[in-house]
């Protein structure tokens, strides 16, 4: 997979982030948090954006995003597990046997993924029961594995890090905006689930905005009601494939010609 | 007849790509031609086919605590799950490279993608929270790839048609692959209507 | 490209560093994580009464709240498919670890055939009123669902439902537990008609009379999962049908 994409998709990154590193690793002192490492935290937010420009990871989660606070618990378990493991590939890039190379970071995801699950178990049970087959699925997200291999196997351990922060921070980021279009559109409520749901919009007196209510602000809602549509799985596409439109119109760098 | 539910239910109604969206990074980035996608998606059905059945074997005899170790190990679950589809995927390339060179050559390069494949992980880990005996885990393997399989023929076929078509430049190649497969999720969502009694229930 | 020797050694180091690290994370955690487990279930029983908690609510009470309650209001015990109360060392052989009521797997008992089957009851006292927790498992549209149903001391009138969902639509399918206004529409309905035949509580497309006792409304845009609901409900309460019928005779037994 990661091979694959980023040949066709991330040509960009190829260019300002990947060669780069060598040139500092030139230098007698890194700076701990210069400009190069900077970039390497924003870059993944926004023109290098792991889901709608490198195109890695769309797999486990879409199907989390239909409310925002497991979307959120899932973003900050992809940012523990990629940071940490491509921590720790870089820590020991240099002593990978090359025939299995593949199997030994797989290990070092799953032990992680092991380990976030078992965390989940122990301090917040109902989220775990909540996420159980999507949290092993982070295994295979395609973003960690893709970062080990275009990143993690070819540089230092702090910048690989911060590589891997990033793009996880990249990736919850989408995460947590298609969750939050989804929840408030489809359902009407934010954080539902989690002990501060907020209900915000629909048709009883328990939401801030009744939409049949006979007087106050509800009124002026009458007409709206919330859509089945966007908690469909179906819906995250679209969303995503809107914001795809919406970010490559803005930079028409990014467009694909194939 | 379980078999059979199973592996239609898995096929259709429960589409891995299409009602589960899994799978999703190889099937967006390998999808641009009918013929590529094909290789693919047999390998993928090939691949779900065998770890399945390997993985349910590994769950029920080596890891629970009634297995033939008497240890609760289930946190080495994921781990050796992922082993387990790693050197699968290793031993199919291994052997179609000898036996067949031709079909190596039109699949080689996607062999190893099966591994990052989340569909792979994803059957196995639906198979353990559904709790299927055997046979059942071998169909749903079955019917879970086929399945994966018709899904991206589907959307490369489309794909080949609408390079011809007048789609805003912003919007071509990706985003409107995530736009059709979003819209064929939901003419997937119409087989949801389907009787599960009728189909996949085995229980009651 | 490395040694034969030194590849394995690596992955040998490897394996066995990991296997270390996730061994002692996991039995350290291990005893925590089974007592949160438990708790979720208790919960759920709990969940089913949530009317009568005096004020409290399961979803946010302390985990020693839900300990206290289930130890001093809550008595519980398993059924046969003759209504007959079995030990538990019958509970443990049925394959169900701890032997009480409460470790009573429901999807295990699924899977068997229907004579062979075990049920649980809890029965939670408040105030000098009993409440009859049974538990219902069934087939939503795609995949399991299950809930607890609490009858008042009359054997008949639902006090209160809470359902759950392996993998329901979220927004649709997944109503059933999210939507607690759609649950608490059982609460009054009854189970058995004045002649004390069992008729159940059917789930209505398009909405239910409001008079008519034995009937909710369905959820739009989820016709199965709620047809599932009913169908659970129907077929889950009957199995406690011969316990009823002992502890009660008006009620009749009624298994077709």
């Amino acid at each position: 997979m990661a091979e694959n994409t980023i040949q066709e998709s991330a040509a960009p990154e190829k260019e300002n982030i990947v060669l780069d590193p060598q040139v500092v690793e030139k230098k007698e002192r890194e700076p701990l948090f210069g400009k190069a490492e900077r970039k390497l935290l924003t870059d993944p937010l926004s023109d290098n954006n792991p889901v709608t420009v490198q195109v890695l990871g769309v797999c486990s989660a879409l199907a989390v995003t239909s409310v925002v606070y497991p979307s959120m618990v899932m973003a900050v378990a992809v940012v523990f597990v990629c940071a940490f493991s491509n921590l720790f590939t870089s820590i020991i890039r240099n002593h990978i046997p090359k025939q299995v190379r593949m199997i030994v970071q797989l290990v070092i995801i799953a032990t992680l993924v092991t380990i976030v699950e078992l965390t989940l178990k122990r301090f917040s049970y109902p989220v775990y029961k909540e996420l159980s087959v999507y949290i092993g699925l982070i295994i295979t997200n395609c973003i960690v594995m893709g970062r080990l291999e275009a990143y993690a196997m070819a540089n230092k351990p702090w910048r690989s890090f911060l590589d891997g922060l990033g793009n996880g921070i990249g990736y919850g980021l989408i995460l947590v905006v298609v969750a939050f279009i989804r929840e408030v559109t489809g359902k009407g409520t934010l954080f539902a689930g989690s002990g501060i749901e907020i209900k915000i919009i629909g048709p009883s007196t328990e939401y801030a905005i009744n939409t049949v209510a006979t007087s106050g602000i509800g009124t002026w809602f009458s007409w709206y009601s919330n859509n089945n549509l966007m908690v469909l799985p179906a819906a995250a596409m679209f969303i995503i494939g809107i914001y795809i439109w919406i970010q490559r119109s803005i930079n028409p760098k990014l467009v694909d010609i194939s | 007849m379980e078999f059979f539910n199973i592996f239609i239910k898995a096929a259709f109604i429960e589409n891995l790509v299409l009602a589960y969206f899994l799978g999703m990074c190889s099937y967006l980035a390998v999808s641009k031609t009918v013929q590529t996608a094909f290789g693919l998606g047999l390998a993928v059905i090939f691949v779900l086919g065998i770890t399945m059945p390997i993985n349910w074997m590994i769950n029920e005899y080596l890891l629970s605590e009634n297995g033939l170790l008497g240890m609760d190990l289930t946190f080495l679950r994921f781990i050796l799950f992922i082993a387990v589809i790693a050197s699968m995927v290793q031993l199919v390339e291994l052997v179609v490279e000898k036996f067949s060179p031709s079909l190596y050559n039109s699949l080689g390069i996607f062999l190893p993608l099966i591994t990052v494949n989340c569909a792979i992980l994803g059957g196995s880990l639906f198979m353990v929270s559904r709790e299927y005996n055997f046979s059942e885990s071998v169909a749903f393997g079955l019917g879970g790839g086929f399945g994966w399989f018709l899904a991206i023929i589907a959307l490369a076929a489309i794909r080949e048609k609408i390079r011809y078509s007048a789609v805003p430049p912003a919007l071509r190649g990706l985003g409107m692959a995530f736009i059709l497969t979003g819209l064929m999720g939901m003419a997937f969502m119409s087989l949801m209507g389907i009787d599960p009694q009728a189909l996949g229930d085995l229980t009651h | 490209m490395h040694s034969t020797n030194y590849v394995l050694a690596f992955v040998m180091t490897m394996t066995v560093g990991v296997a270390l690290v996730l061994a002692l994370l996991s039995s350290s955690w291990k005893a925590k994580s089974k007592e949160n487990e438990a708790i979720f279930n208790k919960r759920a029983i709990l969940a089913a009464v949530k009317d009568h908690l005096g004020g409290m609510d399961p979803k946010t009470m302390s985990d020693e709240e839900v300990l206290e309650i289930f130890g001093q209001n809550v008595t519980q015990m398993a059924l046969n498919m003759d209504g007959q109360e079995i030990d538990a060392a019958a509970v443990e052989a049925a394959g169900h670890k701890g032997g009480m009521a409460e470790n009573i797997d429901m999807k295990k008992e699924k899977k068997k055939p229907e004579a062979e089957r075990i049920r649980p009851l809890f029965v939670y006292k408040k105030d000098g009123k009993e409440f009859y927790i049974l538990s219902i498992r069934g087939n939503g549209l795609w995949d399991e669902i299950w809930g607890y149903v609490a009858l008042e001391s009359d054997w008949n009138t639902v006090a209160g439902a809470a359902f759950d969902h392996q993998g329901e639509t979220p927004g649709l399918g997944a109503e059933i537990k999210d939507n607690t206004s759609w649950a608490a529409q059982f609460k009054g309905e009854k189970i058995f008609d004045n002649q004390g035949n069992y008729v159940s509580i059917a789930v209505v497309k398009g909405g239910a009379a409001p008079s008519n006792p034995h009937a909710v409304d369905g959820i739009s845009g989820a016709t199965v999962t709620a047809n599932g609901v009913g169908e659970m409900l129907e077929r889950g309460l009957k199995y406690y049908l011969p316990y009823i019928n002992k502890v009660d005779d008006s009620k009749k037994l009624s298994l077709n």
